[in-house]
């Protein structure tokens, strides 16, 4: 009951923040119906995606403060437990979602618990390694196709809402949106979590967090999974949505990065942060891609200027364009932006 | 001012009376073309692109001096002379990406039919794409077997595969043991009988370290070492250890285009001597590894499916190699044969099916053949299966092996395998780095 007052308690964020991320929801929900190019479409569908990446990101790399580079792990083990379950077993993706979920929630156990013994870089860099060992793992497994990967059989009758099936891309969009709203409201409910609090005393300082009787490393694994999990449903989405899967494609580490790369542009340790950062990186690797590649000639410029600007962002505001706004407002404000 | 009205009205009034005239000239027929041109493959892209684009301008303009049916008209015939489009688009070898263009180029862009991608990986989501959408692609340049097994009923194929390409190596050493090479005894089938397999990991590097395991078991070879690698991987000295640890008579490649060059580098830095060396395609035969290994490449045998020498046997291809060189540089590679080839096939397929609609041009696909002398590649032409395991599959197809040689200051690929088409004497042994 606490946690669902918790999750719709929007009351610490100023009006506007709340009018602006109202009409913002309100052109998501209207988006398939105005004029759109498929390609729009698709690009809508990469941003919830990633936002929901982020937005898992967000509680162990934002509000932890544990730069992990290896979710690409337990997105491949959501996209595999679904694919597998649906070639070999006919399962529907209702089912095979919540068990490839705790499949990797599971894992996260038991990869949190020794590496979060590890503290900042050498964190990162053991997250990197598990992640890469396991799609090693995956290239040479039989089972689940090896490195050729799984290629999910398209079903006679479309639309095909247990099996996630259909030929357009509206249906995925607002099976995405409602995942995007239940992301928002579990994530405002864990920041005014005990869990929550715990790990924001722990990013800060964790000495003092121990000695106030934070159980620092339990709170981390914990966080961990909450990660964990989000990452893994957009997993099992993934698979229906692209109908074939291989380790290559959904436990890379570029996907690790990229994810990690969007909640920190738009400001990790913010509920809005991994949002903003996924509406920007997405529709500019999209859009640049088409305008100024292959078509124009120019193919390889797109590419140069998407560095460009996340460099530039980097280096102006290191905690991200959240950041950016929160320090204009500590300006207005005439004190210090809040950290 | 009044004069401009005139003008105006006239201009309108010439429009209305003439519709035909205005519609053949705006009639296209808009092709969705998907190629990695940027990332890791970006080079093979480029060489995609060129051939692509190659058959679009022989299509869309007579060509007297061209022995193709589809340099003789303008456009397509059976269409009202309608013009090739390509609509080009960039997957940078993200199958994600690929379906997402697809879908663009289905939906926004209204294309007729696909033609791509290169990668396995992507080909087999954008044809997962095509099948929800019943939009017809032609795959050109895709070596999966994988894809022509899942029973599409809008994709065709009209490269050969993975798995005629790897059996022609094991009937190349075969013949090489019962003296078939041009300029070459029979070898002692003992010096060839040990081989070692490396192959990058993606979907088409396993599929061919498999099928290289199948075929060695089928032919009596001894496979002592099969190992994936990432193709990434900036430094390859222990894949090579393990290589020359198996002291195999033969060693056998499946490699992209930087892989392939480091590879070879580190071959070469570790003074590996085995009796042949030979990459299955892709990072072998593009333009950059003779460019950047100049002689280390002489004796590297490849597989493919075009070497300038086929113009020695074949005239079209000389007619069309030609002009790819004078409008590139260079000579055509397998890469640019094969995408040629597929939009060739796509033009032919259009003619058949006078029309495009998509049903139109299914059955147009299931029912063609297109004769082997119309083409630049040196298959026996192009027919689909439309029954069996492969369905899809261009059952005329055939792969050729190639050995970089040294001409006067030139390296060219001479054609050493099918036997009867060899264009000069094999060189044998690989006279090392």
């Amino acid at each position: 009951m606490e946690a669902i007052k918790n999750a719709l308690d929007f009351s610490d964020f100023p009006r506007l923040d709340l009018s602006l991320a109202g009409a913002v929801f309100a052109f998501l929900l209207l988006f398939p119906a105005l004029p759109h190019s498929s390609f729009a479409m698709a690009t809508m569908i990469q941003f919830l995606m990633f936002s929901l990446y982020g937005m898992g990101w967000n509680t162990i790399g934002g509000y932890a403060g544990q730069v992990d580079l290896g979710k690409a792990q337990y997105n491949g083990i959501g996209a595999y437990t679904t694919a597998v379950m649906m070639v070999r077993w006919d399962v529907p993706f209702w089912v095979s979602m919540p068990v490839g979920m705790a499949l990797a929630v599971g894992w996260s156990f038991l990869i949190g618990y020794p590496l979060f013994r590890l503290k900042g870089h050498y964190f990162s860099i053991a997250t990197i390694a598990t992640s890469l060992v396991l799609k090693d793992l995956f290239e040479v497994w039989d089972f689940v196709g090896a490195a050729t990967g799984l290629q999910i059989p398209i079903r006679s009758k479309l639309p095909d809402f247990l099996y996630l099936q259909f030929r357009h891309d509206y249906y995925y969009y607002y099976i995405l949106l409602a995942l995007f709203v239940v992301g928002i409201l579990y994530l405002n409910a864990f920041r005014h979590s005990r869990l929550g609090f715990q790990l924001r005393a722990i990013k800060d300082n964790e000495d003092v967090a121990k000695s106030l009787g934070i159980d620092a490393h339990w709170c981390k694994i914990k966080a961990y999974a909450v990660a964990t999990a989000f990452v893994a449903v957009v997993g099992s989405f993934h698979a229906c949505y692209n109908f074939n899967i291989e380790p290559e494609d959904v436990m890379s580490l570029d996907l690790s990065v990229l994810i990690a790369m969007m909640a920190l542009l738009g400001g990790a340790g913010s509920l809005w942060g991994p949002i903003i950062g996924a509406a920007i990186l997405v529709p500019l690797k999209s859009y640049m891609g088409d305008w100024l590649g292959a078509a124009s000639g120019l193919e390889g410029l797109n590419l140069i200027i998407y560095g460009g600007i996340i460099m530039l962002i980097a280096a102006v505001q290191p905690r991200g364009v959240w950041g950016m706004v929160e320090a204009v407002r500590a300006r207005r404000r005439g004190g210090y932006a809040a950290s | 001012m009044r004069k401009l009205a005139w003008l105006t009205a006239a201009a309108l009034l010439a429009a209305l009376l003439i519709p035909g005239l205005a519609l053949a000239e705006d009639k296209e027929i808009k092709i969705g073309v998907i190629y990695p041109l940027t990332g890791g493959a970006a080079a093979e892209g480029r060489e995609l692109r060129a051939g692509a684009e190659l058959a679009q301008e022989i299509a869309n303009s007579a060509m007297a001096d061209i022995d193709m049916a589809m340099a003789k008209n303008a456009g397509i015939k059976a269409l009202g002379g309608a013009k090739i489009t390509l609509i080009l688009k960039d997957h940078q070898g993200n199958p994600q990406l690929g379906a997402d263009l697809a879908k663009k180029l289905i939906e926004d862009d209204k294309v007729v039919g696909i033609l791509g991608c290169y990668h396995s990986s992507v080909t087999k989501t954008v044809a997962a794409v095509c099948e929800r959408f019943g939009v017809p692609m032609i795959n050109d340049s895709s070596t999966s077997p994988a894809l022509t097994k899942a029973g599409f009923k809008w994709f065709w194929r009209t490269t050969p595969h993975d798995d005629q390409f790897t059996k022609d190596l094991f009937e190349f050493l075969k013949g090489l043991s019962e003296g078939k090479a041009k300029g070459v005894k029979a070898v002692p089938m003992a010096d060839l009988k040990t081989l070692a397999a490396a192959c990058e990991k993606t979907e088409w590097g396993t599929n061919v370290s498999a099928t290289i395991k199948r075929y060695a078991d089928e032919y009596k070879f001894d496979l002592a070492s099969n190992l994936l690698y990432a193709a990434k991987s900036p430094d390859l000295s222990a894949e090579v250890q393990s290589l020359l640890a198996a002291k195999p008579g033969a060693m056998l490649f499946a490699s992209y285009t930087s892989d392939a060059i480091l590879m070879m580098k580190t071959l070469q830095s570790m003074k590996a001597a085995p009796k042949i060396l030979w990459g299955q395609d892709a990072g072998f035969e593009a333009p950059e590894f003779v460019g950047t290994l100049g002689d280390a490449s002489v004796g590297v045998l490849t597989r493919t499916v075009f070497t300038p020498q086929v113009a020695q046997v074949k005239k079209v291809s000389g007619q069309v190699n030609n002009l790819y060189k004078e409008k590139v540089g260079h000579d055509l590679s397998g890469a640019s044969a094969r995408a040629f080839t597929g939009l060739q096939a796509w033009v032919y397929v259009l003619e058949k099916a006078a029309s495009t609609k998509p049903e139109d041009i299914q059955k147009a696909c299931n029912s063609i053949t297109i004769p082997g002398e119309e083409l630049v590649v040196p298959w026996n032409g192009i027919k689909f299966a439309t029954q069996g395991e492969d369905i899809g599959q261009n059952v005329l197809g055939m792969g050729m092996i190639g050995q970089y040689q040294k001409k006067g200051d030139k390296i060219t690929l001479e054609i050493a395998y099918p036997f009867d088409l060899a264009t000069t004497n094999l060189v044998y042994p690989f006279p090392g780095f």
